[in-house]
């Protein structure tokens, strides 16, 4: 098998938790990312989803090494980069960047655009003035925006734009791999869809890599090839996009896809939601870490934590029962009520009717 | 790229309105009456002192014992005092050593306190050790410092001015390491850090910049304070000395002859006045300039 682009390797990250203030002790440790595995081939999107507090932003800290693992392994094309220093770590630099979710708090308020795209350049010693500049100009162009936008501040941007400025800065450096912290969540949804759609023109056109940490689930059936679900700072369930989506089978996965707002009025209460709260990362349950909300939990599940396993081609769940359980049921996919079918039917014969009558008098 | 989505400046309707003006800090605080008044006399004051030397009618040291005491108006433009010296120039070279004293103790206060500040928002292993040490010099006010160095070194500008830089050390260094924290959470950092760049640089080109605004507004306010202080400490003669003209010496020096030559006191003290509320009503003016948030 080919050496991947980026390889975690069972890596964790654990936060001290302190009490007293003179005799200062260690109670616990807040298990922000716990045993996570992944590994990404270049030009591939590797999606993470999970709710909020499941530790996807953590992870992607650490597999920018922005954060130091507590242990695991992080390896970026076969080298191992987790015990590398400052000056060890910047040519990784190079090779990989990242985009933020807050596009209003990811741009210095106090550098011209120019100076935020020419910054990175300037780092690595690369080109002089005049070839930077030049470069600036090239990267304007590739995330749709005008030269003349160079010398503007932040402030003088929309979310929608400023979010291209952070993919130009992610550019600048010509990264085979790009994490994108949520990059569309603080968006219109109007803007996500352009930014989206930017980032795979972008992907085809210089072959990136992505992790894509995100909980917009309809972006992520978009933009990934393979979806891994973290709950809890472990990996629950991960498989290519298409057989995720279509065949969940860790009960937590199809709780996710059952969350997705469906279109269809005729399914307004038909919906099993799931109940509770994320237990706290501090002291995670026994067992299987989702035996508190799983509707299919047994005695099993509450002594014996299930690990990853195979369960098919490239698809590998953490679930005692995960060929066991119901098969997922998607609501709303099937067949349109038929009142509304009628009502649309009518809203289409209409704007046909316009249409027709539009033409003709042109 | 083929990308039918992008947002070319010709297919945004609001091209004719990109053009967005920055309103310089000067021009906004000119729109605030009070501010823009602050500013003027802020100017006029710093360039009297400036040029005391030579807007000076006469020498500040040179006494007249023919001509002492002399009302406002009398011969004299503002009068005389005690040794019969122009209160004019006494005065102007008055407002020039007061100012020069605040000044360097704000320098070497600021510098030294805005050092500590960022060293301790940046390595939050030194965070404890150097705040609770700025919480002890915070717990002493600077009219104590003022007594205790007097003792030691002897009463002059000297003990005054070390007396005002070390009480402005932990008011700074509190100002500065509550700016940094906010700024040192903010994306932009990480990805300063994603790019591989060292601390020296995020320090001065991400940090510094964008605490510039509370570092502005709070040296301006500080200013006015320690003229007040350092005034106050040479009023009750631990600053300088008889004859050096300075205002809160001057102004001690009028008290003998306060019932029947009132403006030798008055006249220093009410330039003290005029400049500690320039000054602090420039600073409140700043801080409202330089919050965008205040702009629109």
């Amino acid at each position: 098998m080919t050496v991947p682009l980026l390889e975690l390797d069972d890596v964790r990250k654990h936060y001290p938790v302190h009490r007293g203030l003179v005799l200062r002790r260690q109670v616990g440790a807040v298990r922000a990312v716990d045993g996570v595995s992944l590994r990404i081939a270049a030009g591939e999107t590797l999606a993470v989803v999970g709710e909020s507090g499941c530790g996807k932003s953590t992870l992607a800290r650490l597999a920018l090494r922005l954060i130091e693992p507590s242990a695991g392994a992080i390896r970026f094309d076969g080298r191992d980069v987790t015990h590398d220093g400052r000056s060890a770590l910047k040519p990784l630099r190079r090779q990989m960047q990242v985009i933020f979710q807050d596009p209003f708090a990811s741009l210095n308020p106090r550098m011209a655009v120019e100076e935020i795209l020419a910054e990175p350049m300037l780092v690595h010693g690369i080109g002089d003035a005049a070839s930077r500049a030049a470069r600036v100009r090239e990267l304007l162009g590739l995330v749709g925006l005008a030269s003349y936008h160079a010398d503007r501040f932040p402030h003088e941007f929309s979310g929608g734009q400023r979010q291209r400025i952070g993919i130009a800065r992610a550019l600048a450096l010509k990264p085979r791999l790009i994490v994108c912290d949520e990059p569309v969540s603080a968006l219109d949804v109007s803007i996500q869809a352009q930014v989206v759609n930017l980032l795979k023109d972008l992907q085809a056109e210089f072959g990136l890599a992505y992790l894509f940490i995100s909980h917009g689930l309809a972006v992520v059936k978009h933009m990934a090839d393979r979806v891994a679900v973290m709950y809890l700072g472990q990996v629950v369930e991960t498989a290519p996009a298409k057989v995720l989506y279509a065949q969940p089978r860790h009960p937590y996965t199809q709780a996710l896809l059952a969350a997705a707002p469906v279109p269809d009025p005729a399914q307004r209460h038909s919906r099993p939601t799931l109940g509770g709260d994320v237990p706290s990362p501090m002291t995670p349950p026994a067992g299987c870490r989702f035996h508190t909300r799983c509707g299919f939990a047994q005695a099993r599940c509450r002594e014996e934590a299930p690990g990853l396993r195979t369960i098919g081609p490239q698809h590998e769940a953490a679930c005692h029962f995960a060929e066991t359980i119901p098969a997922f049921a998607r609501f709303g996919g099937g067949a349109r009520h038929e009142r509304l079918q009628a009502r649309l039917a009518l809203y289409e014969q209409k704007r046909a009717a316009m249409i027709a009558a539009e033409t003709t008098a042109a | 790229m083929s990308n039918p989505v992008a947002l070319t400046p010709e297919a945004s309707p609001h091209a004719a309105f990109a053009v967005t003006a920055r309103p310089s800090v000067v021009r906004f605080l000119l729109r605030e009456p009070a501010s823009a008044v602050a500013l003027v006399v802020v100017v006029l004051l710093v360039l009297a002192a400036l040029f005391a030397p030579w807007l000076a009618p006469t020498d500040p040291y040179a006494g007249d014992l023919a001509n002492t005491l002399k009302a406002p108006g009398d011969g004299f433009l503002l009068g005389t005092d005690g040794q019969g010296r122009d209160m004019v120039t006494r005065l102007l070279f008055g407002l020039r050593m007061t100012l020069m004293m605040s000044l360097v103790a704000v320098v070497i206060g600021c510098g030294l306190g805005g050092l500590v500040g960022f060293a301790a928002a940046y390595y939050p292993r030194l965070s404890g050790l150097l705040m609770r040490l700025m919480d002890v010099l915070l717990s002493f006010p600077a009219i104590l410092f003022g007594l205790a160095l007097t003792a030691i070194v002897g009463p002059g500008l000297t003990a005054v001015l070390v007396a005002l830089s070390i009480a402005t050390i932990p008011l700074m260094a509190r100002v500065v390491r509550g700016a940094a924290i906010v700024v040192l959470q903010q994306d932009y950092i990480e990805a300063a850090r994603a790019l591989g760049m060292g601390d020296a640089r995020i320090l001065t080109k991400y940090v510094l910049l964008n605490c510039l605004s509370p570092i502005f507004v709070f040296v301006t306010l500080r200013f006015g304070q320690v003229i007040l202080l350092g005034s106050l400490l040479s009023f009750i003669g631990l600053g300088a000395q008889p004859p050096t003209a300075e205002l809160g010496a001057m102004a001690s020096d009028g008290r003998n002859f306060l019932f029947f030559a009132p403006h030798v006191s008055v006249l220093p003290s009410l330039l003290i006045f005029v400049v500690v509320l320039a000054f602090n009503v420039l600073g409140d003016g700043l801080r409202d300039a330089l919050d965008p948030r205040m702009r629109r």
